[in-house]
């Protein structure tokens, strides 16, 4: 045999083997990192390898089908949230058939005519991959024509809808013209500004009317030695609400105060599953958002390779290490501060993220977890401007006991959402709920200590967000102002201009 | 014993052919190989006084058969066809209908003589076969013989400058000599086509005859040269391209434009693809054809590189469609790479088949398509894994 022969023989039988393998990685299981079409979006790209989770209509499925379970992929995860921000185009409204003739052109039925994975030349901001003017689709014919409609938009170009602060295409609760009107004498600050569900949450208290101390704590002698451990429990909500250390490192065991059998159960590092045990809602919003969206439960789980096998019939035919070889390589439960796109301390990159990480686990202390936590792994110019920063300044008093509970502003006071459940002030984990369009913060947090307008500006204006709101807007909102104009002056000069100007602008 | 008829001058081109160190035929120019084995028949036809050619005629002078059933073959079709009458047709009609024939009768009768030896490519999947040198006396001795006229000043036999003159014609001599000998011997090479050889054993009928068909040869030869040349010109420009310009933006304003149809919408995606599936299959098609030896024999196939080399320049444009010059990242940035190395390799080969008037150039155009060959066919290899991969990426997922 020649040595050319040889060398074709060789190279179609590899190319052979690695499209076998490539195949096997596909439909088997196995590492499919290589098979990514295109750069996933910053907020799904957690979960870019657990394919599954939004390709669920199975292999050679007709367009028309795979279609659907991508949309229903989409809906499973986001439309709690764009229900509970009454969402300006749900796709319910779409599938009315008085809407067809909108189909052709923006098919807004389907979460995936405007967001599309894997093209990264194309997705803009929100994971947005249709261009930034596609409210001229629907906005722009006959009664839906917003350019006759209001006389101020005749001269507005339609990628300026979304962008200057006026319009979101699913979240306008603090955006649509009755609610600027309403809140549009607000002063930029209010007389008493204080973040209402913070102050709420200072005031709990717990059932232990005695404080406990160190020796309160209930556990085997090899983890009593550490006396700064025993310190931050006995100073924590944890131990004010009664619970021992047995709670979360031998659950089972902890009803039965047997130490024995606690001893016998003890676990050193709990998982946060025994957190959830308690926080239910807090770890279940933490799944859903960006801290913890690798356990949100609809995220497919890594494939059987034995299983499959066995459908394709060749299950025991393999040996055991060829098998192993066409796991999933799941990757960490937990996402590691190194896998994230936004800038974050080198430092941290080997850190994963769980309810630890934040809350140091013995002292449970909220106030290291609402800003130090935040400010360890992440290092981008909003992060690093916020030290020294208006809200910064008013947080350190808050924690020096020199301002009333309420009136400090935490990264966790803006970004992560407090709510009241049954009684309790519960925090959402789920940053999203507050983020992108970040008009989504200026109902449940802004407008707590500043007025709308204000809000509405300051967070129009990129520059003010970097420097962690130092300084004051340099951008104005016309929205409000053409609201005014159009319901309660003249609606015939709505398209007159401005007359209203924004107080602060001319503030000290 | 018998003693070996004399070889022919088909037999002649073949060794010379053949490759010093592997002793496997060189890889040249398809088209220009056949027209050297179509031109050396007629010349031997001529040199047995059966054919009488000018510039524009070409007639049968006595129809006697000569002894060799292949140019006997010939020369019965010849007599049967005097409707076709000038050196330049037959040379056409030899090249593209009978090249194949004559050159497996030459290599047969190598393989006969014990000069090669005979093996069969890929038992039982492919009809060709592969020679290689056996003897390799025969074919130094013939290469020193060629050599020792180059360098000398001797007048040299007419069969001789026969031969000279038709690879020369065909623009093989690079491939067969070192480029720095070939710059050397040059002008005797021009001297040997400028030379008149009445008197010297042949008649002026012979040296007319001779000069008619090289330049019959030489013309074939160079056919579609500059087509071809210039479209994988184009089309390795544009694979080029694909490297170099930065990527088109995507449209920025809402509406059916053609770019945003071309690379958003999942329709017209899948017609770029598959017509770009379908070029490639097409080029493939037509590779395959040209390598197999019964359509050689049938069929006139000199479009046909012409048409790979334009599936491969179509192949750029609808690449274009289908990606906007966008590489994408792991499996289709491999598949992108790996098209383009094709594409560009393939361009390669097609601009090195065009000949100069300067013997360097034709000989570093040589090395080049030799080892862009090479690249074209490496490059092809890992293609139909990847497209395959990418295929089944779309319709699994």
């Amino acid at each position: 045999m020649s040595r050319n022969t040889l060398l074709w023989i060789l190279g179609i039988a590899g190319t052979l083997l690695a499209t076998a393998v490539a195949v096997a990685w596909m439909t088997v299981g196995g590492d499919r990192g290589i098979l990514l079409p295109g750069k996933t979006t910053d907020a799904h790209h957690q979960i870019e390898l657990a394919c599954e989770t939004c390709h669920a209509a199975g292999a050679f499925a007709n367009a028309k089908k795979a279609e659907k379970a991508l949309n229903k992929a989409c809906r499973g995860c986001h439309e709690a949230e764009l229900k509970a921000a009454k969402d300006s185009h749900p796709p319910g409204k779409f599938r009315n058939p008085r809407m067809a003739a909108y189909w052709e052109k923006l098919d807004a039925r389907l979460c995936t005519a405007c967001h599309v994975e894997h093209r990264p030349e194309t997705t803009r901001t929100s994971a947005v991959t249709t261009p930034t003017d596609f409210c001229v689709a629907c906005h722009s014919e006959e009664e839906q024509d917003v350019r006759v409609n209001r006389p101020s938009h005749a001269s507005l170009a339609f990628d300026t809808c979304a962008s200057s602060g006026c319009h979101n295409y699913h979240d306008n609760q603090a955006l649509y013209a009755d609610f600027l009107v309403r809140h549009a004498d607000q002063p930029w600050l209010a007389p008493v500004p204080m973040h209402r569900f913070s102050a709420q949450a200072q005031t709990r208290t717990f059932r232990t009317e005695a404080a406990p101390g160190r020796g309160d704590a209930v556990a085997p002698e090899s983890a009593l030695r550490d006396p700064a451990i025993l310190d931050a429990w006995a100073g924590s909500g944890h131990a004010a609400a009664g619970e021992n250390c047995a709670a979360c490192h031998a659950p089972a065991a902890a009803k039965r105060a047997g130490l024995a059998e606690i001893e016998a159960q003890w676990v050193e590092a709990p998982d946060m599953a025994v957190c959830e045990d308690c926080h239910r809602w807090q770890t279940k919003t933490f799944a859903r958002g960006r801290h913890g969206m690798r356990q949100h439960p609809r995220v497919s789980k890594p494939r059987n390779p034995r299983r499959r096998l066995a459908a394709l019939g060749l299950g025991g035919w393999l040996p055991e290490a060829a098998v192993a070889r066409f796991t999933d390589p799941a990757p960490p439960r937990r996402m590691t501060v190194g896998e994230a796109r936004l800038p974050m301390h080198a430092e941290t990159a080997h850190l994963s993220l769980h309810c630890g990480s934040c809350h140091r686990p013995h002292a449970v202390d909220t106030e290291a977890a609402a800003v130090e936590a935040c400010a360890s792994c992440h290092n981008d110019p909003h992060t690093q401007a916020y030290f020294g920063s208006p809200h910064h300044a008013l947080w350190e008093a808050e924690v020096a006991g020199e301002a009333e509970p309420g009136t400090g502003v935490s990264c966790a006071t803006c970004h992560l959402e407090k709510v009241e459940r049954r009684g309790n002030i519960a925090v959402n984990h789920n940053q999203n709920d507050l983020l992108r369009p970040n008009s989504k913060m200026i109902r449940p947090v802004c407008l707590d200590c500043h007025g709308l307008g204000f809000s509405l500006d300051a967070l129009a204006d990129p520059g003010l967000i970097a420097r962690n709101f130092k300084g004051k807007p340099e951008i104005q909102v016309e929205s409000m102002a053409w609201a005014i104009r159009r319901t309660v002056e003249k609606p015939e000069e709505e398209g007159a201009g401005s007359r209203v100007q924004s107080p602060w602008r001319n503030s000290p | 014993m018998t003693q070996n008829p004399a070889p022919t001058l088909a037999e002649d081109v073949v060794l010379l052919l053949l490759d010093d160190q592997s002793g496997t035929l060189l890889p040249v120019q398809e088209a220009a190989f056949k027209c050297a084995l179509a031109g050396a028949t007629l010349m031997d036809l001529a040199f047995a006084y059966r054919i009488d050619t000018d510039l524009h005629s070409l007639m049968v002078s006595d129809r006697t058969p000569v002894g060799d059933p292949m140019l006997d073959r010939i020369l019965k079709r010849i007599s049967n066809h005097p409707e076709v009458s000038n050196a330049h047709a037959w040379v056409e009609i030899l090249s593209s209908e009978e090249a194949g024939i004559i050159r497996e009768q030459a290599l047969a009768r190598l393989v006969e003589h014990g000069v090669l030896q005979r093996h069969r490519k890929l038992p039982g999947l492919f009809r060709a076969h592969r020679y290689t040198r056996v003897d390799g006396a025969v074919e130094r001795e013939l290469k020193g013989h060629i050599r020792d006229i180059l360098h000398s000043d001797d007048i040299p036999d007419p069969r001789d400058v026969a031969l000279i003159c038709l690879v020369d014609a065909c623009n093989i001599l690079a491939d067969i000599f070192p480029r720095e000998e070939i710059e050397q011997v040059a002008p005797r090479i021009e001297q040997f086509h400028r030379m008149d050889l009445i008197g010297h054993e042949v008649t002026g009928t012979i040296d007319e005859a001779r000069r008619a068909i090289v330049l019959a040869v030489r013309t074939r030869a160079a056919r579609f040269g500059k087509w071809l040349a210039a479209l994988s010109l184009g089309g390795g420009l544009a694979a080029v391209a694909t490297l170099l310009v930065p990527r088109i933006p995507m449209p920025d304003r809402f509406g059916p434009g053609l770019f945003e149809l071309l690379w958003s919408d999942e329709t017209w995606q899948q017609w770029s693809g598959y017509t770009l599936l379908g070029l490639s299959l097409a080029g493939l098609l037509v590779a395959l054809l040209m390598k197999t030896p019964l359509l050689v024999r049938r069929k006139s196939h000199d479009w046909w590189p012409l048409m790979h080399v334009g599936f491969g320049a179509g192949c750029v444009l609808a690449l274009f469609a289908h990606t906007g010059f966008r590489f994408g990242i792991n499996l289709n940035a491999a598949l992108m790479w790996n098209y383009l190395a094709l594409l560009i390799f393939g361009a390669l080969v097609g601009i090195s088949m065009r000949r100069t008037a300067w013997p360097p150039v034709n000989a570093a155009l040589n090395r080049l398509r030799r080892f862009s060959i090479k690249a074209h066919l490496l490059a092809l290899l890992p293609l139909p894994a990847l497209l395959i991969l990418h295929l089944l990426i779309v319709y699994l997922y």
